[in-house]
């Protein structure tokens, strides 16, 4: 195994580690805030490591600069998406979910 | 808007700088698809869907009803039938050099040479300002609102 194939094989457990955080955290946690939080961080990570591995594995090209820039646009688009949501269920006066009795959902 | 009572909507740094920077790049890559159509993946669909998206972009970041001030009802619908009549001029152009419906060879004829390879191209660009003008027009009339009470939807777009 060249270190290549190492490095590709290395980035794509990466991403997906983090794709199923994503996936585990969306299912799991309890509000809107909490899921938008879990999928823009760990989704967008996931994601960009993946892209980095298919760029590290299309070598020189016209393909792997395709796949740089989605890995960049992806990294810019996807938390703003996010911070999008989490601010309009903000302007919905949707209540953050609180561990507090009183606040209890 | 539906409910007025809510406060106007305030506009986001974040959300408007990164529609500001990737903008021009969607509204690329959505003609980019609308040309790629002819040859390979892509087409008029997929890229009036892409090129739409810019001005929803626009919309989530400045604001919808400014964004609905600022475009022009007669453009959208402009753009709209433009496509219908590019299509149109296309498919019945070859009809009228004694080909059929949309048979790119009867222009040929004419010294174009690769004509079905510029009709094809023709047929989707227009395709896609027919799907760019449905997208956008949809939006903004989902974004409207529907007051029950009223009866009927006030002014489109």
């Amino acid at each position: 195994m060249t270190p290549t194939d190492i490095a590709v094989i290395a980035l794509s457990v990466a991403g997906i580690f983090f794709a199923i955080v994503a996936a585990v955290g969306v299912l799991r946690l309890p509000d809107l805030y909490t899921r938008a939080h879990a999928a823009s961080k760990s989704d967008t990570l996931g994601a960009v490591l993946s892209l980095g591995a298919a760029a590290l594995a299309f070598g020189a090209g016209v393909p792997t600069v395709k796949t740089v820039l989605l890995l960049v646009f992806m990294f810019l688009t996807n938390p703003t998406a996010a911070h999008a949501i989490a601010r309009a269920a903000e302007d919905q006066d949707i209540e953050p979910w609180t561990t507090d009795e009183e606040g209890d959902a | 808007m539906s409910s007025n009572d809510r406060p106007p909507y305030v506009e986001s740094t974040i959300i408007m700088t990164t529609v500001r920077f990737v903008a021009p790049f969607v509204l690329t890559l959505g003609l980019f698809i609308m040309f790629h159509g002819a040859e390979s993946a892509g087409g008029g669909f997929q890229g009036g869907v892409v090129v739409g998206t810019v001005i929803l972009m626009l919309a989530f970041a400045f604001g919808i009803e400014a964004v609905r001030a600022w475009l022009n009802p007669t453009a959208i619908l402009g753009l709209i039938a433009s496509g219908v009549l590019v299509f149109l001029a296309i498919g019945f152009g070859s009809v009228a050099l004694d080909g059929a419906f949309l048979e790119y060879h009867a222009y040929e004829q004419l010294g174009i040479h690769h004509a079905s390879g510029y009709g094809i191209e023709l047929v989707e660009l227009g395709i896609g300002a027919i799907v760019t003008g449905v997208i956008i027009g949809l939006f903004f009339v989902i974004s409207a609102g529907f007051d029950p009470a009223e009866g009927e939807e006030e002014d489109l777009l």
